[in-house]
């Protein structure tokens, strides 16, 4: 199934591992602010987040889009003592350590939290005004790789991340190609009305949390042999698609608010919106979940009708689609999203096939 | 019985400029069996990235000074012993040390500071901290890490910044004058494409101990290029993306 992180029969931590988890311990319980320590990473589900999906940039982007490295660095010194601005990613953030403050109070010694990680390709000496900017939000993010240029992929599966939200799709796109659940952001307006009892995330089916197998058949052979095709497969599940296991992931917390007879107040809550129809190509969907062991809270058939003021209506933090469409749509209406560049889809805008520019070796 | 030879070879370095970097004969060659030629030991790649580093610094500025100066020095009456072999290995290799230093084991120590000996390098952990707590800034060369083209100097941010009381402990003050002089070497190159990078790694502390190491660091003239914060975090499979050459704990060897 989902091979992130290790399973529990897996050979424990080195000595070397356990001195400076130690060491890390009675840091964080020696701190006088009572801040919560970070969970161990082979158990925590992690997120890693670059610092402009984290806070917005977009100005300093532009100096060094048009001035160079060494200008934006230096722009960056100097304002180190000014906080950024939250970003796209923000909101879903600070629900991920609202969740973790209900885990906490339930179980207290569970090391089962998010852990949430800065993972960006700044240079080091930005990281002061990142880290001051962490300061000023009180966000709980310990962890961070500032590689200075170099590519994060290595780090990602150090940390056996589990979710990976970056600006930089080239970035995304070599995460998912290793197995890692990615997805790009951009920046939005941000909606103050999010909830903030619940960490809503939402997911498009195919090619997001299944794979692109029946996507591909529509594409190339029309909606009618869709519905004929999902209809003679119905009961054969769908391969997994590149967030199934964040899916998952998830599954595993909520799982632990129902044991806690928290189920009417668990603080996560998962959508699926899909353009099947319930009628016909949603049998297999809801099987396929159903034999894969995991539970989703809402299940939105739109039966091909736009997504954009559904999702409205649902306002999650975070909304995963693979096409640039429906991600446009749902932007355009207030919706924070996330394009994963993966599958068929990629290669079709609005149902047409892109022509593709031969690619320079 | 100490001695020290100039490879004619090389140009010998400005030795008021130079940082003057010792590694121990047993780090860069692979002892074998044979009276020929030794075999490229663990210490090769690193010895291959600090001549990069001077390669591109002497191309920046032809009469730049502060180049790394690498001496080899034996530690114990065995290596004393193959004094040839060990030069001629040298030349075969067209390594740029600049001198050879031997010396047993009692008084390889001597030999480091009669050299002026910035940075001592060895395989032997033992060896590195004897050197250590008569001040020498010592590291410990990793085997199992695959290295670099780019020589990458990996900093153990932890120590960098102690509490104010007392006399700076001599291996510190080493500590901190080689990471200026660094800090000095990294600037004569760009932020992108630089043979050299530096690397700052806290293991226990949160955010706020790496952004202190990241100030405290500035503060000295060395700015960092990569920072990573583990925060109790499993510390190898970072270190095995992060390959660096050798890790610095301000003096301190843990």
């Amino acid at each position: 199934m989902c091979e992130v992180k290790p399973n529990d029969s897996a050979p424990t931590e080195d000595g070397g591992e356990e001195k400076d988890w130690t060491a890390a311990k009675a840091f964080f319980d020696n701190l006088k602010t009572n801040k919560p320590r970070p969970p161990k990473p082979r158990y925590a589900v992690t997120i890693a987040v670059s610092s402009r999906t984290l806070f917005n940039m977009v100005a300093e982007r532009k100096i060094y889009e048009d001035e160079g490295l060494e200008k934006y660095v230096a722009y960056q010194v100097e304002h180190e003592e000014e906080p950024l601005k939250p970003g796209a990613a923000f909101p879903f953030v600070k629900a991920l350590m609202d969740v973790n403050c209900r885990l906490r109070k339930l179980y207290p010694d569970s090391e089962e939290l998010f852990d949430i990680i800065l993972m960006t390709n700044n240079h080091a000496q930005v990281g002061v005004r990142l880290i001051n900017s962490i300061n000023h939000y009180d966000l709980t993010i310990e962890r961070f790789c500032m590689t200075g240029g170099k590519s994060p992929i290595g780090y990602l599966k150090a940390y056996m991340t589990n979710l990976y939200l970056s600006k930089d799709s080239d970035n995304v796109g070599e995460a998912i190609e290793e197995g890692i659940a990615a997805a790009t952001m951009f920046t939005q307006e941000m909606d103050s009305e999010l909830s903030t009892t619940e960490l809503r995330v939402a997911f498009d089916g195919d090619a997001v949390l299944f794979s692109d197998e029946s996507e591909i058949i529509v594409k190339q052979q029309g909606l009618d042999s869709f519905f004929e095709h999902e209809k003679e497969f119905e009961n054969k599940p769908l391969a997994q698609g590149p967030l199934k296991c964040f899916l998952e992931a998830l599954g595993k917390l909520q799982r632990k608010f129902y044991a806690k007879n928290e189920r009417m107040n668990c603080p996560i809550r998962t959508y699926l919106v899909t353009a099947r129809s319930a009628a016909s190509s949603g049998a297999r969907v809801l099987k396929t979940l159903r034999n894969w062991g995991l539970e989703i809270d809402e299940a939105l058939f739109l039966a091909g009708a736009p997504k954009g003021p559904l999702l409205q209506k649902i306002k999650p933090h975070i909304y995963f689609d693979d096409q640039m469409f429906h991600i446009e749509g749902a932007r355009e209406l207030g919706t924070i999203s996330a394009h994963v560049p993966y599958g068929i889809g990629q290669k079709y805008h609005k149902g047409k096939l892109i022509e593709q520019p031969a690619k320079e070796k | 019985m100490l001695s020290t030879i100039q490879n004619t070879d090389v140009k010998q370095k400005d030795a008021d400029r130079a940082v003057v970097v010792a590694v121990t004969t047993r780090a860069v060659f692979e002892s074998g069996d044979g009276d020929g030629v030794y075999g490229m030991g663990v210490a090769f790649p690193l010895l291959q990235a600090l001549q990069r580093v001077n390669q591109r610094l002497l191309e920046e500025n032809p009469a730049e000074s502060l180049l790394f100066d690498v001496v080899l020095i034996t530690t114990d009456s065995q290596q004393q012993q193959q004094s040839s072999r060990i030069i001629s290995s040298t030349r075969h290799h067209g390594l740029e040390i600049g001198r050879f230093c031997f010396s047993s084991q009692e008084d390889f120590i001597e030999s480091l500071l009669k050299n002026n000996v910035q940075l001592f390098l060895s395989t032997d952990r033992n060896e590195a901290l004897q050197a250590s707590q008569k001040g020498v800034l010592s590291a410990v060369l990793d085997r199992q890490v695959a290295p670099s083209e780019q020589l990458r100097v990996m900093l153990c941010g932890d120590a960098v910044v102690r509490p104010d009381t007392g006399p700076v402990p001599a291996s510190q003050q080493a500590a901190q004058s080689f990471s200026a002089r660094l800090g000095e070497m990294r600037r004569r190159f760009s932020m992108l494409d630089s043979p050299l990078s530096i690397v700052l790694v806290t293991s226990s502390g949160g955010r706020e101990s790496c952004g202190v190491a990241l100030r405290t660091l500035r503060s000295r003239g060395l700015s960092v290029d990569e920072a990573y914060c583990l925060a109790g975090a499993p510390r190898s499979p970072i270190l095995s993306v992060l390959r660096p050459h050798f890790l610095l704990s301000d003096g301190v060897i843990d």
